[in-house]
């Protein structure tokens, strides 16, 4: 059979502009006679037609509902009886109806008066005889009860619906729908009455199993019509407001960008949310961009900047940051799966896979590689290098996992771990994790059944599936004598095999021993040899077995023979950079993480099913990436920069309601890890809080890994109750943006939050402390027992080690002393920071509370609020919160209480 | 204005409502109104507490003993007699034999998925595992489906738990007690405590201060759910630490003596009080994992000596103590482990391997009727007799059939994929008689 469908049709299809609006009718002159509706042919029994298996048989049966999950869709059939899933398997279908009808006596058929209840049936009466879908199964029957012949029929090509595009004025108003299927021989059919429609969003317009559109409320959304292969959405709007047309304001648009959104804001009767100011801005674009908070320092210089391009600098400045590459190539190690718990065993070295895989990332983002060479080296990646044979393979890796290693892993060409985990072996787990990975796109559903929401088929799916078979993890050639031959020179037993194997060489790696590596690798397909009669059998047998030669690219009709590439996943990289399937599905993830919602929602369910709230907008950003060479910073430039993005969260009468349309800023929790940076910077001293964007190795925004293993780790407990992606399921919605109780209560009343709250030198509170004078009462050490019982350990050690001091120098013996010296400073700096005093703070404490501390409060307060929610206070806030750390016993009580609130503000914990 | 929709016609949005809300309960399942109503039988339970044997007990050393058995098969331990005619444990659980009354043991439970994690998920869920998606745990779908006070944790696990909220969503995950008491010591969880010498007036007063500061969004609550979830989480919260409800029944030290005595030291033993404690407060679901019993080596050994006195006393416990305090009959109990021990001993090791064939759960309260066995495996105990045994599914299609609610209620995921509570099981009616 050949592919129905092209990718580049469908896409095609969707393309005609949005012009036409209800009242367009299409020229139907130009176009070839066309089919009435079948309701109409068959609405009498007395034709001649036959009906055509695919083009009305199969979608009567599933207009009438027989196919569907809950009947003979189901994948246990019902009462014996299957059917496939949302149609497509025409010979299961055929098969299964063949035994249930009557051939002599067509109206006696078994199925026919099973639909019409002449038969006890468990599904109810599906139809009456005398109507036309009884007319159309009773004809086919009486005319043989044929199947379709795939290879000698016309393929489907597309449907047209018309109107193209739906504007209501009021709820209740109706438009009928037209649906027309056109095939690959020009045909043309009325197909109205058999497809299915779907609305996705019945809040604003309802759909009826014919095709009539009825308007509820006013917004946007889309309706769906699905007929044989053809899924074609049709936009549906009522403006919100009748701020329409010559009553629309005249907006500046700054950007493209801009000029996209607010046209589409215009048909809506939305008008935007004016410009945020600096410091809602700077927020905003330093979270988003870098995964940080903006320093106190930072928000008032940029303040205080009256260049009218600081905005743009700032974007530019902030991309140069360290913190950028970590917290994208974070985001990219979530798209990708980097996930310890599927990489086990996959080194020698436990959980140095994941860190490669994030660093070799990382290093990709910070020096801007172009994404399609990023992803080449993912999707083309394997173990060796170059000419590299097994042994020098593994010298190199040796070398890179030696402890102090200048080699990095980064250097590797490729990044081959992402074929290597285990749920990435099987070819239909790689074909679904493909999908997700580099084109947003969930095939999940077309392993078992024709795609519902979009053109793809089982056959889609499994032919694509035989570009993945020929890559395998372990098992390369010259592997076993390789790692046989260095596992003797190392002196270990040759019949160790896995833990007990990696248990002995994790040691002499370190050592710097050369030690075997598993690997990635692809099999080259061989041509097919000339064939004669004989063998031709053993060759097609071939073709579907394990070593398929031939593969199919989504979208595309010819297959593709994998025999001509040394590397049978050349063609798929080619395809990717061939259309602009991986491109879209970039741009609007990107988009995603700046909006809060991809144009495309959710950002990886691309399906034609789901289109895009504004699709020249993501047009012109897909086009744009592509023609900019796949730059990265291009994109996040182009979208920072504009207007749009900039808009602040505050709505206006008319875009309240708005949430997909990008007409104001959507106030959204601050994903797991950078929600941890904040609270980290927040109760962090001024030069820890300096230090964020650029020393990003302890932040949590570079944590390489996901998996059980990091999960289960106790410190790790804030980010997973903040919902970080545990990259196990190939979906965006490993991560949880979503707020919880948990969360909640952690940022409340977790010892996590009052250690940083209350934490020594090196604290913001303890800097409030040494600024006023005071010493700092409540520290991580007086928060629990534990530090107490740390701080009495210290004071104990302190006392024996100056009494060893005492001894040695007795002894004269100097050596001893000097090492009781260093153990002793030490063992005072511990308990300096236990207590969070030192001596300097000592001799300020000393000092009784000057009345001057009195007009510091202000300050400090302003600087509290700067640091947390990133603009100064209002003067009624300041007022409030003055009186409160002026009420309080403990002036520096008062201040702690302020930093709790502040970090439990929902303005806090949210961007916006 | 648009939203996506999934193919089931419930918006995203709508999820996200329901969750909000669904943390306080505001929800009920139709079928539970149904059962309110007496037009569906459910069972009694309002809670349930889960004890998950991680590493897989031996079925024929503990609730299902084959004294016949040829000697490569039977064990070392013999059975005794329980309190319930007709019913005989192992030796080495002689406190379980003297509350036989009080809970059923349903032998001849199998299923196929013989590793660790695969297993564990079936148990915890009720559904085998797919690649493709992760089941939510008994314990957030009964934390979504039953209201709970709102100053008290829905879902507890101790000190944690393989149950994951799965698809459902964060917000249902368990309240991880991260610890285990210490018998006779005051105990508070992770956050809901008050330490450090906080007080309560200190809590109020910085949350007024909060309330007062926290007003920058006040003017879009209407439109955004996450902020209007987070106010609700805020206040619950609050209500949370600041309860002496909640924090009391943390708090084991705290037991009268009277049911306190029902418990040994060990650290499972106060657990099992705990989860009695919490189940009396209103905590909804309440999950113990009990590890130690992945025994390849040294089987009856470990058995005997460790996790078998552990298990007898604890339990008999939790089953005593509900029933002093009246709260067996609103409390399903259910015992198990992922997969049972091979019958045919491993010689070699001294022990017995995963599986998975024919494995013992065990189960009570909440309707349940106690002292029966049901289900029976065949002579040599590796196949249930007659190949006609009871599935994961069924065990856990019961449970929520105790707790009213409809294990064929469909959720749908992110991706719009329709997936049922429990798919392929049925309650065991027997289990209700």
């Amino acid at each position: 059979m050949k592919c129905c469908v092209g990718m580049t049709v469908l896409i095609a299809a969707l393309s005609p502009g949005l012009a036409a609006s209800a009242a367009d009718e299409n020229a139907d002159s130009q176009k070839q006679k066309e089919l009435r509706p079948a309701s109409e042919r068959f609405a009498s029994p007395d034709t001649d037609e036959i009906p055509d298996f695919r083009r009305l048989v199969v979608p009567v049966i599933g207009k009438l509902g027989c196919n569907s999950r809950a009947c003979h869709g189901s994948f246990q059939g019902q009462g014996g009886f299957q059917l496939s899933l949302f149609g497509y398997d025409f010979k299961m279908d055929h098969d299964g109806l063949l035994e249930r009808v009557d051939l002599e006596t067509p109206a006696d058929s078994y199925a026919l008066h099973k639909a019409t209840l002449d038969e006890p049936h468990r599904g109810g009466k599906r139809t009456e005889k005398g109507t036309w879908e009884y007319n159309v199964l009773l004809k086919w029957i009486a005319g043989g009860a044929k199947n379709v012949d795939l290879e000698n029929s016309p393929t489907f090509e597309r449907l047209e619906v018309t109107p193209s595009e739906l504007r209501f004025s009021k709820a209740g108003e109706t438009v009928q729908l037209k649906v027309v299927a056109v095939w690959s021989d020009g045909s043309r059919e009325d197909v109205t009455c058999m497809c299915r429609f779907q609305s996705n969003d019945d809040q604003i317009a309802d759909v009826s199993k014919t095709g009539e559109v009825v308007n509820q409320q006013a917004g946007d959304t889309h309706i769906v019509a699905f007929y044989d292969n053809g899924v074609q959405p049709i936009p549906v709007i009522r403006p919100v407001t009748d701020t329409v047309g010559e009553k629309y304001p005249k907006l500046a648009t700054k950007t493209k960008i801009d000029g996209l959104v607010i046209e589409k804001l215009a048909k809506l009767g939305v008008v935007p949310s004016d410009v945020a100011g600096d410091t809602e801005f700077l927020r905003r674009v330093t979270l988003d961009m870098t995964g940080t908070l903006p320093t106190p320092q930072q928000i008032r210089d940029f303040v205080a900047d009256a260049n009218a391009d600081k905005r743009a600098r700032k974007i530019n400045e902030l991309l140069e940051t360290p913190a950028y590459a970590a917290w994208w190539a974070t985001r990219f190690a979530d798209w990708t799966g980097n996930s310890d718990d599927q990489l086990n065993n996959v080194t020698p070295v436990r959980a140095q896979a994941a860190q490669d895989w994030y660093e070799w990332l990382r290093a990709r983002v910070e020096k801007n590689v172009p994404y399609d060479r990023i992803v080449e080296g993912i999707v083309l990646a394997k173990g060796r290098q170059g000419d590299e044979d097994y042994l020098e393979y593994c010298a190199s890796m040796s070398e890179i996992y030696q402890r102090n290693s200048e080699a990095s892993y980064a250097d590797r060409e490729t990044m081959p771990h992402y074929w290597a985990r285990n749920n990435f072996r099987q070819p239909e787990d790689r074909v679904i994790g493909f999908a997700y990975s580099f084109l947003g796109i969930r095939m999940q559903c077309a392993q078992c059944h024709k795609h519902p929401f979009d053109a793809w088929t089982m056959q889609d799916f499994h032919e694509f599936k035989n570009f993945f078979v020929h890559t395998t993890f372990r098992n390369s050639p010259g592997a076993r004598e390789g790692a046989e031959k260095l596992v003797t020179d190392l002196g270990l037993d040759t019949k160790l095999r896995g833990n007990d194997l990696r248990r002995q060489i994790t040691p002499l790696l370190a050592q710097g021993k050369v030690v075997p590596f598993d690997e990635v690798w692809t099999r080259k397909v061989e041509p097919a040899r000339e064939t004669n009669g004989n063998n031709r059998r053993r060759q097609q047998n071939n073709r579907g077995g394990n070593q398929p030669r031939e593969a199919r690219l989504l979208g595309e009709s010819e297959a593709t023979d994998l025999s001509q590439f040394e590397d049978p996943r050349e063609p798929l990289m080619a395809w990717m950079r061939s259309n602009d399937l991986m491109a879209k599905a970039l741009v609007n993830r990107v988009w995603a993480a700046y909006f809060n919602v991809g144009i495309v929602e959710p950002p990886d369910d691309m399906a034609l099913a789901n289109p895009p709230s504004n699709k020249p907008l993501l047009d012109y950003l897909t086009q744009g990436f592509i023609d900019s060479g796949y730059d990265l910073k291009w994109l996040h430039r182009e979208i920072a920069n504009s207007d749009t993005y900039q808009r602040t969260w505050v709505p206006n009468d008319s875009n309240h309601g708005d949430q997909r349309n990008f007409s104001h800023s959507i106030p959204r929790r601050i994903p797991a890890e950078v929600a941890l940076d904040a609270l980290v910077a927040a109760t962090s001293a001024d030069d820890e809080f300096g230090k964020m964007l650029t020393d990003v190795d302890r932040r949590s925004i570079s944590i390489a890994s996901a998996g059980s293993r990091y999960n289960e780790n106790r410190q790790n407990y804030s980010l997973s109750v903040f919902g970080r992606s545990i990259r196990e399921s190939n979906c965006d919605c490993d991560r949880s943006e979503q707020p919880s109780l948990l969360q909640t209560v952690f940022l409340q009343n977790d010892q996590d939050v009052y250690r940083l709250i209350d934490q020594g030198r090196g604290g913001w509170i303890n800097q409030v402390a040494s600024e006023l004078g005071m010493r700092q009462t409540r520290t991580a050490g007086s928060a629990g027992n534990n530090s107490e019982r740390q701080i009495a350990r210290a004071e104990t050690q302190i006392r024996q080690l100056k009494a060893e001091l005492k001894k040695a120098k007795k002894a004269d013996d100097e050596a001893e002393a000097t090492k009781v010296a260093r153990r002793l400073e030490f063992a005072e700096k511990q308990l300096a920071r236990l207590t969070g005093v030192d001596k300097a703070d000592d001799k300020a404490s000393a000092t009784a509370q000057s009345a001057n501390d009195a007009e510091k409060i202000p300050d400090i307060i302003r600087r509290t609020y700067l640091r947390t929610v990133s603009r100064e206070p209002s003067a009624d806030e300041l007022e409030r919160t003055v009186a409160h750390v002026k009420s309080s016993e403990n002036q520096l009580d008062g201040v702690r209480d302020v930093l709790w609130a502040l970090i439990n503000t929902k303005e806090f914990i949210v961007n916006h | 204005m648009a939203r996506h929709r999934n193919c089931e016609g419930t918006s995203r949005r709508d999820f996200l409502k329901v969750g909000a809300l669904g943390a306080t309960g505001l929800t009920m399942s139709s079928y539970l109104r149904m059962v309110e109503a007496g037009q569906v039988k459910g069972g009694t339970a309002r809670s349930a507490i889960f004890i998950n044997l991680s590493g897989g007990p031996s079925h024929m050393d503990t609730f299902d003993l084959k004294p016949d058995a040829p000697d490569t098969h039977r064990g070392e331990f013999n059975p005794i007699d329980t309190n319930v005619p007709g019913i005989q444990i192992s030796e080495h659980l002689p406190k379980l034999a003297k509350v036989q009354n009080l809970y059923t043991i349903l032998r001849g439970v199998s299923h196929t998925l013989g590793a660790h994690r695969l297993g564990t998920e079936y148990v915890n869920t009720g559904n085998k595992p797919l690649p493709s998606i992760e089941y939510p745990g008994y314990g957030a779908v009964v934390s979504k489906e039953l209201e709970t006070a709102q100053d008290i944790p829905p879902f507890v696990a101790i000190p944690n738990s393989a149950q994951k909220p799965g698809f459902l969503g964060v917000r249902y995950a368990p309240l991880n007690t991260g610890s285990t008491p210490t018998a006779g010591q005051p105990y508070a969880v992770r956050g809901i405590e008050l330490s450090g010498g906080l007080t309560i007036n200190e809590v109020e007063k910085r949350q007024s201060l909060l309330k007062d500061l926290d007003s920058t969004f006040r003017s879009i609550e209407q439109d955004s759910q996450l902020i209007d979830g987070l106010d609700r989480f805020s206040q619950q919260a609050y209500y949370m630490i600041t309860s002496k409800r909640s924090r009391e029944a943390f708090d084991i030290s705290r037991e009268p003596s009277e049911s306190a005595k029902l418990f040994g030291e060990d650290g499972f033993d106060q657990n099992c009080l705990l989860a009695t404690r919490l189940v009396e407060a209103g905590t909804r679901f309440v999950t113990i994992t009990l590890g130690g019993w992945d025994t390849h080596r040294d089987n009856w050994t470990v058995l005997k000596d460790r996790r078998l006195p552990i298990l007898d006393s604890g339990l008999a416990g939790l089953l005593q103590a509900l029933e002093m305090k009246g709260l067996l009959e609103t409390t399903n109990v259910f015992v198990t482990g992922e997969f049972g021990r091979t019958p045919k001993i491993n010689t070699e090791r001294v022990g017995r391997d995963h599986y998975p064939r024919c494995m013992f759960m065990l189960m009570a309260g909440g309707g349940v009727k106690g002292g029966q066995v049901l289900g029976e495996s065949n002579a040599d105990a590796t196949l249930p007799k007659d190949e006609v045994g009871y599935s994961p599914d069924d065990v856990a299609a019961s449970m929520y059939y105790a707790l009213g609610i409809d294990h064929q209620h469909e959720y749908h995921t992110n991706t719009g994929r329709p997936i049922m509570v429990v798919r392929n099981g049925n309650p065991i009616k027997e289990l209700f008689a």
